[in-house]
């Protein structure tokens, strides 16, 4: 792809983009990436939770004193980082006027996007059938834990919840124990956006060839088990549960993760095959533990693992995971340093790949942000814009739609229909 | 939703192969070239009864169901993949550049031959950087890319997690991407390469990294219960998860969980219940221990704040999924009838996907034409 803004893919697409959290605007996020245009809508008196609600940032900084919940709201770096480059809206929907807008910018769009619990767009009367003769193309994006459908359609269904729901977490865990494991993150949000954007994208194909939208309710549990489907082939090839495998791999032996030099530093080694087994030997100096007929096969391997474990564990423990990774690269073997977030900050191959960049940010100072996935290669690019502010753009987006004019805009903002500060109290 | 296209696979790892899959429920007609023993997935298991069959493998089953096998051997001969290549509308495969441009299967190449191509490469590094040599299985993009280091339990190495996990999320995002670039096709005609690197999606889906970055937190690996109020407990038959964090919520689990021993006045604030985390787990612990999976479902479909752990054997039984179409049983001829689980965006609307081709199934049918074409 060459990335030249005027190139890419999505560029005159417009999206309206009611969803809060991660899964939602991480989608919208990618969508801008592509070249979309997207309007971040959310209401004075109900803002997107990610503004406020994860707080790590509590003190102004340079001072003690405690933010408000209104400062806090345009700096907090969850929400800053899912929401780069969108233009944001704060309106009352609850409100006739208010919501009067929002059909007149749909009216215009090609994506609509949600993920609030499954009943508060009906209740607000923005569901897919009330949009859609507005905007017969428009492509509806739901996104939930479960989907639209019951008896599930209500259950909770934050990221972490939804994976115990969706059998990773019972499959998940250390060799051969017991108690299950859940992902270190809210995982089904990145699955399940990445999966809503596959769906947007063909639904957006298929609007612009027949005219015709699409409802697309993605499921955040259904797309984190497609990612262990062989699991559900396996149960119903098999009716047997599986002890769980740790880091250790069916075909691949050894591969583990190896306590490296230093607190809390690990190497993974994955040894595919004889030929990966021979180079790692030579790349350890050849030791006598290694050089037996009995780890000759993949077999052989399995059955030793225990031991290969121990005895590569005291090679790795006295030396640091980077210079053991470069060493078994060298070799051709797959090695690597477990990275924590400051050494990913740090990592050469991110950089060189253009991954971090850092812009201004009117609330915050200097922010590192992440630049597009979809053009990491030979055309990385600029990122253009910090995430917005509350209700920045509200008479950017107001002045494009009928019958609008400053004094409209200002009686709007009189009567608390739209507004630049959320309605927090407290802290 | 359907996608009138010719795509050809060259994958070697779960990566390239999950992209092929989305192209095949999307409609395309999938070719995958495998080598003659066979694609790796095929190796991997696991098997139907446990005996090693390259037909029976659940991940091949899986990730190759819907596609067509056509049998190569591109290291010795990559010229009938190429004038393949030449007549389809994508190429997607997970090889470095370093393995296919030697063959001829370069971008350049391709391209040049057939200029309307859509090339994606989801490489374990991409085609850039110093590490674009190293290689990498699924393990090793989780370490690069962040996701390990934070997965298990405080103190203990960390932890990958069940699948491939890393190649899954990279091949959605290269699914993603190369319809993108179709959109671009569409207006433009012309043909367009990708190039995703694995550890690039990894590291893009970390939730807290920018909290890092930007103001030194560091993420760390929690295990199972961050406190008694959100975390994993064992239930009568399984396990189940309590989401209570905030004031409402745990309102709601005393209404859930009827026991008059939450109603303690020590309970009675976000402090008082963190002052009294162990007691609070305790009769927590009872309370779910006297529950059975069943009857915690229950709650947590009237959005109560709690998620009861699921397993493949239920959700494939379960009333949710029989209702979205998310399973569908599908004859193979040596695996027998097995649960193929559909990508989510699919919905009961679509059409059943194939199972997955025995080996080399349609290498006549897909080559021949070709060479007739040559001749």
């Amino acid at each position: 792809m060459d990335w030249r803004r005027d190139r890419l893919p999505l560029r005159g697409l417009r999206v309206i983009d009611w969803s809060v959290y991660w899964a939602g605007p991480y989608l919208s996020l990618m969508l801008h990436d592509l070249g979309a245009e997207v309007i971040k809508i959310e209401s004075p008196s109900s803002w997107d939770p990610m503004r406020t609600v994860i707080d790590v940032n509590r003190g102004v900084r340079g001072t003690a004193r405690p933010m408000t919940p209104q400062e806090r709201s345009n700096v907090n770096q969850h929400f800053n980082e899912w929401n780069r480059g969108k233009r944001s809206l704060a309106v009352e929907l609850r409100e006739p006027r208010g919501r009067h807008i929002l059909l007149d910018l749909v009216a215009n769009a090609d994506v609509f996007i949600e993920n609030h619990r499954p009943h508060v767009k009906d209740k607000l009367h923005i569901a897919w059938g009330d949009l859609r003769p507005l905007r017969p193309s428009l492509v509806y994006v739901s996104l939930s834990g479960y989907g639209q459908t019951l008896p599930d359609r209500n259950a909770m269904a934050l990221g972490s919840p939804v994976e115990v729901a969706s059998g990773l977490f019972s499959l998940n865990g250390y060799l051969n124990e017991p108690t299950p494991a859940k992902t270190g993150f809210s995982y089904g949000d990145p699955v399940g956006a990445l999966t809503a954007l596959s769906a947007t994208l063909l639904a957006i194909r298929e609007a612009r060839r027949t005219g015709e939208g699409r409802y697309l309710d993605v499921a955040l549990r259904d797309a984190l088990a497609f990612g262990i489907g062989a699991a559900f082939i396996d149960w119903s090839m098999n009716q047997r549960e599986r002890p769980r495998r740790g880091n250790r791999h069916e075909v691949y032996a050894p591969q583990g993760v190896y306590r490296a030099l230093g607190e809390d530093e690990w190497v993974a080694i994955s040894v595919r095959d004889d030929a990966d087994w021979r180079a790692f030997g030579e790349a350890l100096g050849s030791p006598a533990w290694h050089s037996g007929a009995a780890f000759a096969t993949a077999e052989g391997r399995r059955s030793g693992h225990d031991e290969i474990d121990a005895q590569i564990e005291a090679w790795t423990s006295t030396r640091c995971a980077r210079d053991i990774e470069i060493a078994l690269q060298e070799a051709g073997v797959p090695a690597a340093a477990v990275l924590n977030y400051r050494q990913l900050r740090r990592d050469p191959q991110l950089n060189a790949r253009g991954m971090f960049q850092e812009i201004p940010h009117p609330a915050f100072g200097l922010e590192v942000r992440s630049a597009s996935l979809f053009e990491r290669g030979n055309f990385p690019q600029p990122i253009d814009r910090h995430a917005p502010m509350f209700g920045q753009h509200n008479d950017d987006v107001l002045a494009g739609l009928p019958g609008m004019d400053d004094a409209s805009i200002a009686a709007l903002r009189r009567d608390g229909i739209i507004g630049e500060e959320i309605l927090a109290t407290g802290d | 939703m359907s996608l009138d296209l010719r795509v050809v696979e060259i994958s070697l790892s779960a990566a390239g192969a999950f992209a092929g899959r989305f192209f095949a429920d999307a409609g395309a007609d999938v070719m995958l070239v495998e080598p003659p023993a066979g694609h790796a997935l095929r190796h991997e298991g696991p098997f139907r009864d446990d005996r090693f069959d390259i037909e029976t493998s659940a991940a091949h089953l899986h990730m190759n169901a819907g596609k067509r096998s056509l049998v190569a051997d591109i290291a010795a001969d990559a010229s009938d993949i190429a004038r393949l290549i030449a007549t389809s509308d994508v190429l997607v495969t997970d090889a470095r550049a370093s393995v296919l441009d030697p063959l001829g299967l370069s971008w350049p190449a391709l391209s040049a031959a057939n200029p309307a191509l859509l090339m994606t490469r989801v490489s374990p590094f991409g085609d850039t950087g110093p590490y674009r040599a190293y290689d990498a299985t699924n393990i090793i993009s989780m370490a690069l890319g962040g996701q390990l280091k934070i997965t298990g339990d405080s103190g203990r190495a960390p932890l990958c997690n069940f699948g491939a996990q890393a190649q899954y999320q990279a091949g959605i995002a290269a699914f993603a991407g190369t319809l993108a670039n179709l959109l671009l096709r569409d207006a433009t005609g012309e043909g367009e390469y990708l190039d995703l690197s694995v550890q690039d999606v990894v590291a893009n889906n970390l939730e807290g990294r920018s909290l890092t970055f930007n103001l030194g937190v560091m993420a760390e690996r929690a295990g199972l219960n961050v406190s008694a109020v959100y975390g994993v407990y064992p239930c009568a038959d399984g396990w189940v998860f309590i989401s209570a964090f905030a004031p409402a919520l745990w309102e709601q689990l005393k209404i859930a969980a009827r026991i008059p021993e939450l109603d303690d006045q020590r309970f009675s604030t976000q402090a008082g219940r963190l002052d009294n985390n162990d007691e609070l787990e305790a009769i927590i612990m009872s309370w779910t221990l006297s529950s059975t999976s069943d009857e915690l479902r229950v709650l947590a479909q009237q959005g109560y704040p709690l998620t009861v752990s699921e397993t493949p054997e239920r959700l494939l039984a379960s009333e949710q999924w029989r209702s979205r179409g998310v399973a569908r049983t599908v004859a193979h001829p040596h695996a027998g009838d097995i649960a193929l689980l559909a990508p989510a965006w699919v919905g009961g609307d679509a059409a059943p996907v194939r199972p997955a081709p025995l080996l080399g199934e349609h290498t006549a049918a897909i080559l021949g034409p070709l060479s007739r074409a040559v001749r």
